[in-house]
């Protein structure tokens, strides 16, 4: 007996993995994380590495911060016309930044240095939702190591730039529709870990203390992805056609183009309000290139088609006193994922943020700054070109956070 | 200032209640409703498909994921009550015996008859279920001998759900009937040219089970029977017969895989396989003649006998027998005559108002271009479909989840009822060893 080309049918879909916008909660300074992301203008401190490359140098002391975020997504999904609603695991994600400033003060020049997390998340939804064949889970992290230099033009015009390193994490698992003896589907796992590179540039300008306006760029960052694990969970009949193997693939951080203002409103009070455009058209597909290919593992391609992506942020800081400001925000972000390239490992619509915060100046030396954003990302009904899953998606976001910073 | 402050605790309180009540998104927006139907008892009536036979037998597993309890399981939501079905006991599970994939030698599957655990009490019968059962599927059920009271001696199905007084007195139709229902299923008509088509199109002499049913039979029961069960403003649905191209059975072993077999194992460059048509004219085979699954595993193909000292199907004087083989002709006929059961089907459908889950079209489209279903590819290949199970002809539990989905639809749309989808991704398709 033969049945010709029996093993296709089991051909192995393209996974979904991406830097997406889903997975961009910024949290690298507690203190624009206290206004939704807003203030590159206003904040002239060691954050500026990442916020504000030019007004580095426009700081008037050296600083070391620590800082972390504790990012908890909370996604739900219910599947059309049925009445089961799926969670997400509860998942906390860590994302820091340490920030250091080295230079002379009040000189034409500062050097910094950033490492910080501009994309990461973790998403679980288990293997028991109806969309287990697209994701049962995905963690992610992209660690970007930032050197920086900053120099004054004129008193009030600073400009700045740094090299960016990117190390790149990357761990998700799926189901695969192949029933073993006891009825339990099989499992793909991939993990690996890429590299990048890009830049960072900006400007920032003041008038007095009055107002300020920082432009900043961040470029593309391609995480090449090389030899990562491929490993599956598949019954043993079929383990000569899913090998565990490596794969490689390309994983592109889009740049972002931000504008920041700022100006008071009053004697203790000063608003920010930031906008950023993100480049994310460059996600047209995503391809994964495994090293052994057998009839039913093929390199996949898939398409992603996202579109450019824009967000807005206002913030208001408040100094009540000498020792302590307070702050609020909100803010509102345009996806770049079309309906039909949602995918359940960010499933991204619109999104609008509020958050407050505050920072504490325990003494000259040591400030401590906090920080609690929250973002719900609007629901959503789509259905999948990719895998036919149908249904609504709803994501809500908490990151609380804190910074020490040490200041010399 | 202190205003200030005041304010940023009223800014404090309000975040912390959209903290405290959003940390988990709800999402709302389905609500079940029964809509114009009342499904508090719902029957299911029926042939194989309704009994859960799967992979050539009837067992437990198969019995659990009949698409009418995945549907019962649904109408929970919508005021279903208690849907039973004659399950076998644990220590029968293995029912009538079934198959089972043994391995993959070079890609091809090789099957074993599960043995163990099976539940006949003697040599051909079944042990019986007493006691009473929403889900009335009989495997080998037919339309045309649903009014035979003798068909109750001769299908063990059947025989095993009767008490004795009642085997061979009481028909299918009687028994379908009687049940109290507010609601029914009812998939019968498959086997009035399956039956048929499943042995090449011949029907075997004294053997009711192979005989093509007329058109006029068909619409005379099919009538009656729907009557029947829609007595005093019953409602139910009723779903058409698929297409023999639909199905594994008659789609797996073609022409060219045979061929490519052939050269396979001697080597030799095979241009024909030979077969005897219904009209019993010999000839080559063409790509529009369909081999049936069992085909493949008889070792026929290429074997001499002292008879016929000529290789097996790949000379003229040696064909391959009419009933491996449904030749162009006989498709086009039972194509025919199941366009006109369907058309009889969706007619009485609408006179009587009851919903009708076109089980011929989306099977059809199963077959080609075929589905991705949450990331599943589901369609009509052999093993690795995920909708048919080892038999060819049977669904696996996706399968049937994707039928229950199916009828689902048509009564929502017919009754303005709402009743929730079922996940058919948790249902698994072929088992692998």
């Amino acid at each position: 007996m033969r049945i010709k080309e029996l093993l296709l049918g089991l051909l192995l879909a393209s996974p979904t993995v991406l830097w997406a916008q889903g997975s961009q909660v910024n949290t690298q300074g507690q203190k624009a994380v206290g206004m939704a992301g807003a203030g590159s203008a206003l904040f002239v401190d060691e954050t500026s590495i990442f916020y504000s490359p030019g007004a580095l140098v426009k700081m008037d002391h050296n600083a070391l911060s620590v800082g972390a975020s504790a990012v908890m997504y909370r996604s739900a999904f219910r599947e059309l016309n049925s009445t089961d609603v799926h969670h997400t695991k509860f998942k906390i994600s860590p994302p820091f930044s340490v920030f250091a400033t080295f230079g002379p003060k009040n000189a034409w020049w500062k050097a910094g240095l950033g490492v910080y997390t501009p994309f990461g998340g973790s998403v679980d939804w288990g293997d028991r939702w109806p969309g287990r064949y697209e994701l049962n889970h995905l963690q992610m992290r992209a660690i970007y190591i930032q050197p920086t230099l900053s120099f004054k033009l004129t008193e009030n015009f600073g400009i700045g730039g740094g090299f960016v390193y990117n190390v790149g994490l990357v761990d998700l698992s799926r189901s695969i529709p192949t029933a073993s003896a006891d009825g339990t589907p099989g499992r793909a796992e991939l993990s690996g870990v890429g590299t990048g590179m890009g830049f960072n540039v900006g400007v920032h300008y003041n008038l007095e203390d009055d107002f300020a306006i920082s432009l900043s760029y961040r470029s593309q960052v391609t995480t090449k992805l090389k030899d990562g694990d491929a490993k599956f969970t598949v019954p043993p009949a079929l383990a000569t056609s899913f090998p565990n193997t490596t794969f490689d693939a390309e994983l592109p951080l889009p740049s972002s183009f931000n504008i920041g203002l700022t100006f008071p409103a009053g004697e203790r009070m000063d608003i920010a309000a930031d906008a950023t455009f993100i480049g994310y058209s460059i996600y047209k597909e995503l391809v994964f290139d495994y090293k052994d290919n057998t009839p039913v593992l093929e390199d996949t391609k898939q398409e992603k088609k996202y579109e450019n992506a824009f967000s807005a942020k206002v913030g208001i800081n408040y100094e009540t006193s000498d020792r302590l400001d307070l702050r609020i925000g909100g803010g509102y972000v345009y996806s770049p994922v079309r309906g039909p390239y949602v995918s359940p490992e960010t499933p991204d619509n619109n999104r609008i943020m509020g958050s407050i915060g505050f920072t504490y100046d325990i003494n000259d030396r040591w400030d401590l700054t906090g920080a609690y954003v929250f973002q719900r990302i609007l629901e959503r009904t789509v259905t999948s070109v990719n895998t036919g899953l149908s249904g609504a998606y709803k994501t809500n976001i908490h990151a609380p956070g804190l910074s020490l910073t040490y200041k010399w | 200032m202190k205003r200030i402050f005041k304010n940023i605790a009223l800014y404090i309180g309000i975040l912390s209640t959209l903290v405290a009540s959003s940390c988990k998104p709800e999402i709302e927006g389905f609500q079940p409703t029964s809509g114009e139907a009342d499904f508090s008892k719902y029957i299911a009536v029926g042939n194989s498909l309704t009994a859960g036979f799967a992979d050539g037998g009837l067992y437990l597993e198969g019995q659990q994921m009949a698409f009418p309890n995945l549907i019962a399981e649904q109408l929970r939501e919508v005021g279903g009550r208690d849907f039973r079905s004659p399950f076998f006991a644990e220590n029968e599970r293995n029912g009538s015996g079934y198959l089972q994939l043994k391995e993959l030698v070079n890609g091809q599957p090789v099957m074993e008859d599960v043995t163990d655990n099976l539940a006949y009490r003697e040599p051909g019968k079944l042990s019986k279920h007493m006691g009473d059962i929403e889900n009335l599927g009989v495997p080998g059920m037919r339309l045309d001998l649903s009014t035979q009271d003798w068909f109750g001696a001769l299908n063990m199905y059947f025989e095993r759900l009767l008490p004795d007084t009642d085997v061979g007195t009481k028909t299918y139709m009687q028994f379908a009937t009687e049940k109290n229902h507010t609601f029914f299923s009812f998939w019968l008509g498959n086997n009035d040219v399956l039956g048929y088509a499943m042995n090449g199109a011949v029907t075997n002499e004294g053997d009711p089970t192979t005989v093509l049913t007329e058109t006029a039979t068909f619409e005379q029961v099919y009538r009656g029977f729907i009557l029947a069960l829609t007595a005093n403003e019953r409602k139910g649905v009723v779903a058409t017969i698929p297409d023999v191209t639909a199905i594994p059975f008659f789609t797996t072993v073609t022409r060219e895989a045979l061929i490519a077999a052939v050269k396979a194992a001697s080597g030799q460059d095979v241009q024909d396989i030979y077969i005897e048509t219904g009209s019993d004219t010999r000839r080559a085979a063409t790509d529009e003649d369909l081999f049936v699954l069992p085909f493949a595993s008889a070792g026929l193909l290429g074997s001499t006998s002292t008879e016929n000292p000529l290789p097996y199907g790949l000379h003229p004087d040696h064909p391959v027998e009419s009933k491996y083989v449904l030749d162009d002709g006989e498709v086009t006929t039972i194509q025919a005559r199941i366009k006109a059961f369907n058309n009889i089907i969706e007619d009485i459908a609408e006179e009587e108002d009851l919903a009708l889950a076109d089980a011929h079209a989306y099977l059809n489209r199963i077959q080609n271009p075929g589905i991705v279903y949450n990331g599943v590819a589901v369609n009509a290949s052999f093993i690795t479909g995920n909708a048919f199970s080892l038999d060819g002809v049977h669904l696996t539990p996706m399968g049937n989840a994707l039928i229950a989905n199916l009828f689902i639809e048509a009564i929502n749309k017919q009754y303005s009822s709402r009743i929730p989808k079922v996940d058919a991704s948790k249902y698994r398709g072929v088992k692998f060893p």
